[in-house]
């Protein structure tokens, strides 16, 4: 079979699959069983398919997740996440949207300093989008920033992400790291200009009410009693981590147990909330692996049967300028990136890239950020992207999955835009690691 | 022309992958018009750990893993971890052949060789190693960084404090300082860039990599005679071609190493006899006990290590 | 009948409970070992263990009900845009098709399991710890999924909601 008939196999099952609305982890697991029995010899690749599932569910790298998740559920269901919204939203007085850059500042330490995209999506998102929904927002103000600061996780430091690629590509793994900072935090001011426009462009998408003036002492008064503790907590995680006392795979946990503590001090901890808690994180998480379950296979799939290194031979065939040829490469990343999950697109794309590049003249680090930033895409481009579907578990039950595509597009943009000026000015990565 | 399909565990990038790849590139040269092997890929087409029984089980014909990865059923890869031989003297004594034996009786699967031999593992420290009265290594307070295949030595003999990771999450955790101490492979340490870190290294080195290739038997009984010589012939001279091209990585990696500031530290005289034999003798001592759940016994206990432990090697 | 019936569904709520039992472990089991770990003791090597496994029983054992709460993730495109007799017929026809891939999954699971004892397999990690006691977990929660989806199929209850259309 040739590579773009099996693409087309693969691609096309699990499209139509999923668009007359199968499950997604069935409509992988479907089309997983046609391809293992095309392309793995029938029967035994379905055994092969179950043999490769428990594999790819017993690692410690997906306990994270579900405590991250239980962490922003005993926030909200314990009320503590909506005292300290109230809090901060009488603090900041009027500005319009504010809980919109509350979620993008708070996002962007609390996901980058985690490094993990998926976890701290759950936890912003079981945390913030009920609240803020609760409080007149609208989806997209809060989805959208959640969805784009999780991303940014994989591109400031630290990043589990960024050293796979860059030990995966022979380069510099602290000259990778440092060149993410700035590009990081342009994406970051860029998501700010974002909502800023949105919340100009239509007023109505955070809520005009009126909070009543505080004076000063009433507000040293909120912050100690209501803001402190909890960003303490977080901030006391963040150093743990910093200081090598537990690895970000751990961090969650302490998280959970530290958010269990502080509900017992506020006397807030009711058997119910600790219940709902329990079965609102089980129930993304639940949701999410077996998601999982069947992409990694999928992933194994396209690249088993030749699919998707057919593709990248063949997009990387053509003779073009440099810059073409960045932008094709960047193209197959992207259209990987919407079926495939992160590493396994890594371990296929970097030996065929990162010579072509070399051979381009492009700069390795500068290139790998680029990499970076479309695997930091692909988390979120539809109709794959599984921050998606964390997102799609953790917001109110009638949020739809295309509320979730449309809050997305804007904070991709936002992406490509950095890519761009990458482009245009790439001493935006390159200048700080040249300091060192 | 028959074609054979084959997949390897580690990235494509890393040196082993390499040598592996190199080997095909020879098979496909000599077997051209008989025989030619089609690589699948790596890690990402099948899971490192499946890559087994993915073999076994006729989904892909051939596969370079290290042993170690199903040691589950055929503990008897230990005798290659505590080798001290290379695949050159295990290839002319008969070891290889009696490991293809147990292959083939216990998995269903031809051992074709043993390829990257020769490469032992050392353990390497971010502060200045610390010796007792008697020159043994002080393991107390050194945050070690573990796995499966070290665990029997750094553990049970040692008596370190162990802390399981992936290689992946290794360089974050020097780094911050979850763990100071690793064991790895003489060659390596450059290309997972953990030498940022590291700037001990602890002599003897200790162990044997045990990377080979299977294949599926039903698959290599299909083959003409022909295709079987060729890639038979071009393990063997492979077997002897890699030890070499690692011994002269081996060397630049060091020379590499020690220009950056590594620096070696020995054990000596009876504390470097005790360190390696422990190294080996927990090793066959596992090995010993997992056979003997299997129902093929310990019968062969004695000629593995008689023909892949050689003393006056040491 | 009924009596069969009282019994399948302690058994899903039972697994249920363990599942979310297991959640609570994973955060249990990480706190202990750092503890230990900062407190210069070596963590026993089954919290590790224990916290790994639990990932894969906590979502075989937990997704039949996940079924049932309908909390798998689907998306409404063409379903949305059906008249309602038409969806309700596509939407029988999808959950007979989950059926058919959870009760193949179960089937081939279970020859998994049992190759797995007759292989005498170990997955080897700080412990050699019997396969089997792993892959059990497909024929058991694949059965029950197939079960669930079948309630989709016959039942009064769609598993695209009747608002779907107005949502999507
Ligand atoms: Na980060
Ligand atoms: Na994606």
């Amino acid at each position: 079979m040739e590579w773009f008939e099996a693409l087309a196999l693969l691609i096309g099952s699990i499209m139509v699959l999923m668009a007359v609305g199968m499950p997604v982890a069935l409509a992988f697991l479907a089309a997983n069983i046609l391809g293992a029995w095309v392309f793995m010899g029938g029967e035994r690749g379905v055994v092969a398919l179950l043999n490769n599932g428990w594999g790819s569910l017993s690692k410690f790298a997906l306990v994270p997740i579900p405590l991250f998740l239980l962490m922003g559920e005993i926030f909200f269901h314990t009320g503590l996440g909506g005292r300290m919204f109230s809090a901060i939203d009488r603090l900041l007085g009027r500005l319009p949207g504010r809980l919109s850059y509350v979620t993008v500042l708070g996002g962007t330490g609390f996901s980058t300093l985690s490094g993990s995209s998926m976890g701290s999506t759950a936890l912003l998102g079981s945390l913030m989008v009920p609240e803020m929904t609760r409080r007149g927002y609208k989806k997209h103000m809060s989805i959208g920033p959640i969805l784009g600061t999780g991303g940014l996780a994989i591109i400031i430091p630290p990043s589990a992400l960024a050293v796979l690629l860059a030990t995966l590509a022979q380069i510099d793994v602290g000259a990778l790291l440092i060149a993410g900072i700035i590009p990081g935090l342009i994406l970051a001011a860029f998501y700010i200009g974002t909502i800023f426009l949105q919340t100009r462009l239509d007023p109505e998408a955070a809520p005009p009410y009126e909070v009543e003036n505080q004076t000063i002492a009433e507000k040293i008064g909120l912050l100690l009693r209501d803001v402190i503790p909890m960003i303490g907590l977080m901030v006391v995680i963040v150093v743990m981590m910093i200081n090598g006392i537990v690895t970000p795979s751990e961090a969650a946990a302490f998280g959970a147990l530290g958010v269990l503590v502080l509900a017992i001090v506020y006397r807030c901890l009711s058997w119910a909330a600790l219940k709902a808690s329990i079965r609102g994180a089980l129930r993304v998480t639940l949701m999410a692996y077996l998601i999982v379950f069947g992409s990694a296979t999928f992933s194994q799939l396209l690249a088993f049967s030749g699919a998707s290194r057919g593709l990248i031979t063949w997009a990387t065939g053509f003779e073009l300028d440099p810059i073409y040829m960045l932008v094709v490469m960047f193209c197959v990343l992207l259209v990987l990136g919407m079926f495939m999950e992160q590493i396994s697109m890594m371990l296929l794309t970097v030996p065929i890239f990162f010579p072509l590049a070399l051979s381009l003249g492009f700069d390795p680090i500068w290139f790998g950020l680029i990499m970076l930033l479309a695997l930091e895409i692909s988390f979120t481009t539809p109709p794959f992207g599984l921050l998606l579907f964390v997102m799609k578990g953790v917001a109110p039950s009638d949020t739809t999955m295309r509320e979730i595509y449309l809050s997305a597009i804007p904070f991709i943009l936002c992406s490509l835009l950095v890519v761009v000026l990458l482009v245009l000015f790439p001493p935006i990565a390159l200048w700080l690691p040249g300091l060192g | 022309q028959e074609t054979i399909t084959a997949v390897h565990a580690f990235p494509e990038t890393l040196i082993y992958t390499q040598s592996f790849l190199s080997f095909v590139d020879k098979v496909n040269d000599a077997g051209e018009g008989v025989v030619q092997i089609e690589v699948r890929g790596g890690p990402e087409a099948i899971g490192m750990f499946q890559q087994p029984d993915a073999v076994r089980d006729g989904i892909v014909d051939m596969v370079y893993t290290p042993g170690s990865f199903y040691g589950g059923a055929l503990p008897e890869k230990d005798a290659l971890v505590a080798s001290n031989l290379t695949a050159i003297e295990t290839r002319q004594n008969g070891g290889i052949a009696l490991i293809d034996e147990i292959h083939q009786e216990k998995m269903g699967l031809k051992y074709l060789g043993w390829f990257d031999s020769g490469v032992c593992y050392n353990l390497w420290t971010r502060d200045a190693p610390t010796f007792d009265a008697d020159g043994n290594l002080e393991v107390e307070g050194l945050k070690l960084r573990g796995n499966a295949v070290y665990n029997a030595f750094f553990t049970n003999y040692l008596g370190a404090q162990v802390i399981d990771l992936p290689t992946g999450e290794v360089y974050a955790a020097l780094q911050r300082g979850v763990v100071d101490a690793t064991g790895w492979t003489q060659i390596g340490l450059i290309d997972l860039k953990w030498n940022e870190f590291l700037n001990y290294r602890i002599e003897p080195c200790f162990f044997s990599t045990d990377l080979g290739v299977i294949v599926n038997q039903d698959r290599w009984n299909e083959l003409s005679d022909e295709a079987k010589t060729i890639i038979q012939d071009v393990a063997i001279q492979h077997e002897i071609d890699s030890v070499n091209a690692l011994r002269a990585k081996r060397d630049a990696d060091f020379a590499a190493l020690e220009e950056q500031g590594m620096q070696v530290v020995e054990l000596e005289g009876d504390a470097k006899a005790a360190y390696l034999s422990a190294a080996r003798e927990k090793t066959w001592e596992r090995m010993q006990e997992l056979m003997a759940e299997h129902p093929m016994g310990t019968a062969n206990y004695d000629r593995l290590i008689e023909l892949f432990y050689d003393a006056s090697a040491d | 009948m009924r009596a069969l019936i009282r019994i399948y569904d302690s058994l899903l709520i039972f697994m249920a409970l363990i599942s979310a039992g297991t959640l609570v472990w994973l955060m249990i089991s990480v706190v202990l070992s750092v503890l230990m770990r900062n407190m210069g003791i070596q963590p026993w090597a089954w919290l590790f263990t224990s916290a790994e496994y639990g990932i894969l029983y906590m979502t075989m054992l937990g997704a039949p009900w996940l079924v049932r709460e309908r909390g798998h993730v689907h998306i409404e495109l063409v379903t949305a845009a059906l008249k309602p007799a038409l969806r309700r017929i596509v939407s029988r026809l999808v959950a007979a098709a989950c059926v058919a891939v959870s009760l193949i999954l179960a089937w081939y699971g279970l020859e998994l399991f049992l190759t797995n004892i007759e292989r005498n397999d170990y997955d080897v990690r700080a412990y050699f710890y019997p396969r089997w006691l792993l892959t059990i977990t497909f024929p058991i929660a694949f059965s029950f999924m197939a079960i669930e989806f079948a309630r989709f199929v016959f039942g009064s209850e769609l598993m695209h909601s009747g608002e779907a259309g107005i949502h999507e």
